[in-house]
């Protein structure tokens, strides 16, 4: 998939798709109806439960077809219309379907100049794909991210709006890929203030399985 | 000079050094919520003095404009009991080069949370909103948990404490869009709308969340009242630069040894926060600029820095801004006309698309500087981005045209040769005649 | 009063007014896409910029503050400020792209980024010559482009419903459109999808855009972007008169324009009426023109074979001439003006027959309170209002069957296609039928059949369902000559400064028919009856003058706008 700037062309969705979710599937759970009515209870009106509610379709069926969001839309009561242009403005709702793991590789501003790109490229080149692209097993998406927050322990990427990556190398790229093709999720990693580290000798969390330090980025190869 | 005073000792506070201090029960039992018990069952504190209060203490918002807490939590108008009122705390951290909220979020959670109730009871407020960026989903995860725990502690929501003081806090989701951030956008998100910037006036104090009195806070800034209500504003205004006073997380990434979130007062000298605490250039490489906080600061050259300090008055003197202090420091091998054209690529991504100049502009800039990365850029194609950035800053709804305009006009003004360099001899300069080439 | 100051020159102000909208009240020419006085503000183009500064004022004191010559001090704002999101406050001073070098750069500055990708289709695109962006970008624009990038390619020739079709590429995000179906029409049908620069507007998957409002969108958007499937590519802008009258579809009389070309109405659009329909006209009443085109009757006939216009007359006359006045029936319509009416009436009284009756056309369920209405004629209230009142099919039915009526006088309707009875069970009685149509089901049992001129041919009054009287004016003409037609009809500049010897003079598509007003004094001159009048303004003198419910109506207080009329009780 080449850059939009180089191919600048917007798509139309099909506008009279065929719908991918069973009938009998399409429906929340009496609990997922529940905790939807609780997010509703906390905003003076259900519409600012859209969002959340658009989350947990998506964690429930992988990615949100028409149907999807019509359900939602449906169960907090507010036009199908909203439902979709909020889901179709933000970039974290899948409009179609992804691999198992979106591989969301960040590539701006302190990761483009700790080798946010080359990291990409590994990837890309390892999975054979493009950014925006999906792997013949549909079991990776790799992506181009935008600051994800965690610009002092760069490059770093994200795993299917999920756990983070810190402080990315080839080695760990490779052992990662390893570990998802088996299903094994990397734990939540909890990064150590350098104050911490001087001051208690580590992390202060003694409830985290996995810590890492702020370390220097590695010299980027290349910057786009 | 330094206005952090004696900086290599300085104990921290926002995130002091105590081993699981996001727990609870570690919180509480290191003072936390105190300040709130204080003001709720004391006769000392009501809703003006707590203002009072953080107005004396100097505090300046820490989302990036650095607008006046107490000032800001002044404007909202007099109660009225049928009128809701509501209070944001911008947890969206998406600046690129800014990642000390989520660190805050993760190892002090109650203090935001305490934070928020405190400014709720001084605003006279019966919800909270913290908006979250929807890829910290494990943070929210964490932070929603803390929260549970501290409303089954009674800390949050009925008759906090016993008081008459009732107060909820909801923890909102985002889902990946960096306008969020963006105080009025971040209402709209919350409607359940597209997240599309709304312009001023009204300002949320007038016309907020669904159209009621609501007050925007970056949730640093709030973390910082416990502070304030226990020490007292005086003590807060002695730390740092007395002009914009306080701790303050710095955020330090890029080519220095050891990156990172740290915690130091304001007005710390940046060669002390790049070659002291951030453990010098990475690789003994020489430092070539500084971006001071957050992509749309103006870069500074390094021959740029001396004697600056991270505080507002010194960064503008300098010819930058304080933003969210998150700082990325570059090195002598650092393609600025690359560099230059990630950024703009990202305020492309991120323009939210209604108005015409910040729609059309950033994609403009990002097409003019893609072009001169690749070596196919003309000179005149410099003048043309100083030319856009004229026409997409003061002109649209809100700031993120100007925030995607200010780098390429100070990158491009500080590193003019750098970008000339890239682009095609003009044929003037080559000695070429025109008239027969 | 509170002042405002705009260019140098002082307005003075009521209450709380938007700057824009002030602006444009008064004569200044302001450039604008996004603000449309019917909807939220989002002040999303940039394109309204103007500088606005405000006394400056002594901060102990709240005095204003005043140079050495006594002038107030005025501070401008720091950033230009969009006025259509601006409220006017006493004191203010304005500059806009008149006085303003800032201003006028400002607008060429967002008008320059408005064409970088933009497809700049204008030979092909229906909008051309009444485009918004076409006339600010030619009139406050740049000169040329320094856009060298691929444009962003967007979907094009999307049917965004049946009626309404999407270039993606044309559109600017103004977001009217979407905002019409949030705040106006409440269909909640369109969307803007994506972000940023790939922003457009959409239906939601399986959605249609099918409202039975959405053609309003096209007329809103300030460029190409949502044209009419019906009309598209159909007839440029200039090529077309256009008349302002009102909507013959259904009782609203919503205030709209009829576009002719080569004597044929080429499409409906709305007209501003605060007092009937706003800014909108719903879709049905755009798309119902086919009658005025299609099916028309070349010239009156007698049992069927085409006659001059004095048989005809004489014909008519002939069939009334001797008739014991109770034994004719004379059928008004709520198709027919009130000018028309008033006449067929008269004409009844002088022949001491019955008062007219009219059949209503209501169809239970159709309105919606708003547009739309039940009835789906447009005079029922001007019948009542003249003492002309509702009869049913079954009643007319039951009078044919009892052999009450020897002649069956029918203004500008059809009982056999209301349901009276079939057109053979007519054949006992004379009919003379003046009709709009050749579909008209009761021009079989026609003796005497007399083309009519429809509302758009004719000049009249209608009164709509909440008792609004208004004038119709000729959208187009008819065979023969007639001067107050002629007078009235709107005109393009072809036509304007044209002669019949000029080529694009036109004279197809005459249809010979003649209007009530001209018919019905015809055939009572043959009769005896005296009925002289000047033209369809006198009858509505007399009118106004002699009926209290028409109390006002004269031609000159209607105007373009219509009066209101006192409520009789009377519901039609
Ligand atoms: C484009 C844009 C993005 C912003 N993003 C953030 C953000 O991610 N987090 C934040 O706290 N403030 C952000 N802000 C600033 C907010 O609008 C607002 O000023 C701030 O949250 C107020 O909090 P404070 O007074 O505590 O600083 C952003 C502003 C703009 C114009
Ligand atoms: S400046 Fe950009 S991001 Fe802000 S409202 Fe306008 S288009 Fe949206
Ligand atoms: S289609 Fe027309 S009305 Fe709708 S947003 Fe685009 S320009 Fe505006
Ligand atoms: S720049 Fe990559 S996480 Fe911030
Ligand atoms: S008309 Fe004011 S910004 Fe569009």
């Amino acid at each position: 998939m080449a850059d939009f700037i180089k191919n600048p062309v917007v798509g139309l969705p099909d506008r009279k798709p065929e719908p991918v979710i069973p009938a009998d599937q399409l429906h929340f759970s009496e609990a997922e109806k529940t905790q939807i009515q609780t997010w509703i209870s906390q905003y003076p009106s259900a519409d600012g439960a859209v969002m959340r509610a658009l989350w947990l379709a998506q964690e429930k069926f992988g990615f949100l077809p028409p149907e999807v969001i019509q359900l939602v839309a449906d169960e907090l009561g507010i036009p199908y219309t909203n439902a979709y242009g909020v889901a179709t403005f933000y970039t974290q709702y899948f409009k179609e379907k992804k691999g198992t793991y979106v591989l969301d590789v960040c590539t701006c501003f302190s990761c483009q100049l700790c080798g946010g790109f080359d990291m990409l490229h590994y990837l890309e080149e390892k999975l054979g794909v493009h950014k925006g692209e999906t792997t013949d097993d549909g079991v990776f998406t790799v992506q181009e991210a935008e600051c994800l927050g965690a610009c002092g322990s760069a490059p770093m990427l994200q795993i299917t709006n999920g756990a983070y990556v810190h402080n990315l190398t080839k080695e760990k790229i490779d052992a990662l890929v390893d570990a998802l093709r088996e299903d094994k999720m990397p734990a939540f990693t909890s990064v150590t203030l350098p104050q911490d580290e001087d001051e208690m000798g580590g992390n202060r969390r003694t409830d985290v399985e996995s810590t890492e330090t702020y370390q220097a980025g590695p010299v980027s190869e290349t910057t786009r | 000079m330094s206005k952090a005073g004696d900086w290599r000792n300085y104990k921290r506070v926002l995130l002091p050094p105590v081993k699981d201090l996001h727990k609870l029960d570690v919180y509480e039992a290191n003072d936390g919520y105190s300040a709130l018990r204080e003001i709720l069952t004391t006769d000392k504190w009501n809703p003006t003095s707590v203002t009072d209060e953080v107005k004396k203490s100097g505090l300046k918002g820490r989302g990036g404009a650095g607008f006046p807490t107490g000032l800001k939590w002044s404007f909202m108008p007099p109660v009225d009991p049928d009128v809701p009122r509501y209070l944001c705390c911008n947890g969206d951290e998406s600046e690129p080069g800014t990642f000390k909220d989520r660190q805050l979020l993760e190892y002090n959670p109650h203090s935001v949370f305490e934070g928020m109730l405190i400014a709720s009871y001084a605003m006279s407020i019966k919800t909270g909103f913290l908006y979250i960026r929807g890829e910290f989903a494990d943070w929210i995860t964490h932070m929603e948990a803390e929260l549970e725990k501290a409303y089954e502690k009674g800390y949050v929501g009925k008759n906090i404490m016993g008081s008459d003081f009732s107060c909820d806090i909801v923890i909102h989701k985002g889902a990946g869009a960096y306008i969020c951030g963006e105080e009025s956008s971040l209402m709209n998100s919350l409607e359940g709308k597209r997240a599309y910037p709304r312009i001023k006036p009204p300002f949320p104090a007038q016309k907020g969340v669904w159209g009621y009195p609501t007050t925007i806070n970056n949730v640093e800034t709030p973390a910082c009242a416990p502070l304030i209500i226990r020490n007292g504003g005086d003590w807060y205004a002695g730390i740092g630069a007395e002009a914009h006073p306080g701790p303050v997380l710095y955020g330090i990434s890029g080519h220095v040894n050891r990156p990172g979130v740290y915690e130091y007062p304001t007005g710390m000298l940046i060669t002390d926060l790049v070659n002291e605490v951030a453990g010098g250039m990475r690789g003994g490489k020489k430092l070539k600029a500084i971006v001071p906080g957050g992509s749309s600061t103006p870069v500074l050259r390094a021959d740029m820095i001396d004697g600056v300090t991270m505080d507002a008055d010194s960064l503008r003197e300098a010819g930058s801004m304080m933003g969210t202090s998150g700082m990325l420091i570059m090195d002598e091998d650092t393609d600025m006309v690359s560099f230059l054209r990630r950024i703009t690529h990202f305020y492309h991504h991120e323009s939210c698309g209604q108005c015409t100049p910040c729609r059309e502009g950033t994609g403009w800039l990002e097409n003019i500087l893609t072009r001169i990365d690749e070596g196919e850029g003309n000179l005149r194609d410099l003048d043309l981005l100083m030319d856009l950035c004229s026409q997409m800053e003061g002109r649209t709804v809100c700031a993120l045209a100007d925030a995607a305009a200010w780098p390429v006009r100070y990158t491009i003004d500080r590193f003019r040769d750098e970008f000339e360099a890239k682009c095609k001899p003009s044929l003037v300069a080559s000695g070429v005649d025109l008239a027969t080439a | 009063m509170p002042t405002i100051t705009i260019d140098n020159q002082t307005f003075e102000f009521e209450g709380q007014q938007g700057l824009l909208q002030f602006c444009l009240d008064n004569g200044v020419d302001l450039p604008h896409f996004c603000y449309h006085p019917a909807m939220s503000a989002p002040a999303n183009c940039r394109q309204c910029l103007v500088e606005v500064g405000m006394p400056q004022r002594d901060r102990a004191t709240g005095e204003v503050n005043t140079d050495d010559e006594g002038n107030p001090v005025i501070q401008f704002m720091p950033k230009l400020q969009t006025s259509c999101s601006m409220q006017m406050s006493d004191g203010m001073v304005v500059k806009t792209h008149r006085s303003s070098e800032l201003v006028k750069r400002a607008q060429k500055d967002t008008l320059e980024f408005l064409l970088i990708n933009h497809p700049l289709d204008c030979p092909i695109c229906d909008q051309a010559g009444h485009c918004p962006l076409q006339n600010q970008a030619y009139k406050h624009g740049p000169e040329g482009s320094r856009f060298e990038f691929e444009k962003v390619h967007k979907p094009k020739h999307i049917d965004l419903g049946p009626r309404v079709v999407l270039d993606g590429e044309r559109c600017i995000n103004c977001t009217r459109c979407v905002r019409f179906t949030r705040e106006v029409s409440n269909s909640d049908q369109l969307t803007i999808i994506e972000r940023g620069v790939k922003n457009y507007p959409m239906t939601p998957p399986g959605v249609d855009f099918d409202e039975p409002y959405s053609m309003n969108v096209i007329d809103i958007c300030p460029v190409g972007a949502l044209t009419s499937k019906e009309h598209r590519f159909k007839a440029r802008i200039w090529e077309m008169s256009k008349t302002a009258s009102i909507s013959t579809v259904g009782a609203k009389g919503s205030n709209c324009y009829y576009w002719v070309k080569d004597n044929q109405i080429m499409k409906v659009t709305p007209r501003t009426n605060m007092d009937v329909n706003e800014f909108w006209l719903a879709d049905e009443e755009r798309l119902a023109y086919s009658t005025f085109n299609e099916n028309r009757p070349e010239g009156p006939t007698v049992e069927g074979a085409p006659v001059s216009w004095e048989m005809a007359w004489k014909a008519a006359a002939d069939c009334l001439k001797g008739v014991e006045g109770s034994r004719i029936l004379f059928l008004g319509s709520a198709w027919a003006t009130v000018e028309d009416n008033y006449l067929l009436a008269k004409m009844a009284d002088a022949l001491g027959a019955p008062a007219p009756v009219y059949l209503p056309h209501v169809e239970k369920g159709h309105g919606d309170g708003w547009l739309q209405t039940d009835d789906r004629a447009p005079n029922a209230q001007g019948c009542e209002r003249l003492g002309i009142h509702a009869t049913s099919p079954e009643a007319i039915k039951a009078r044919l069957e009892a052999g009450e009526v020897d002649v069956l006088y029918v203004m500008e309707d059809d009982p056999v296609a209301s349901g009276v009875c079939s057109a053979s069970d007519m054949s006992g009685i004379k009919v003379v039928l003046h009709h709009y149509n050749t579909t008209n089901q009761t021009l079989e049992a026609a003796d005497v059949a007399i083309p009519a001129a429809t509302a758009v041919e004719t000049v009249g009054t209608f009164v709509n369902v909440d008792g609004h009287a208004q004038r119709l004016r000729p959208a187009k003409a008819i065979a023969g000559v007639n001067r107050t037609l002629s007078m009235e009809i709107g005109k393009c500049r072809a036509d304007r400064h044209g002669t019949p010897f000029d080529k694009w003079y036109n004279e197809s598509n005459l249809v010979n028919c003649q209007p009530g007003w001209v018919a019905l004094p015809a055939v009572a001159a043959e009769i005896g009856l005296e009925m002289n009048y000047k033209g369809p303004k006198q009858i509505m003198e007399e009118v106004s003058s002699s009926n209290p419910a028409f109390s006002g109506a004269t031609y000159s207080a209607m105007g373009e706008l219509g009066v209101r009329l006192e409520s009789t009780g009377v519901t039609a």
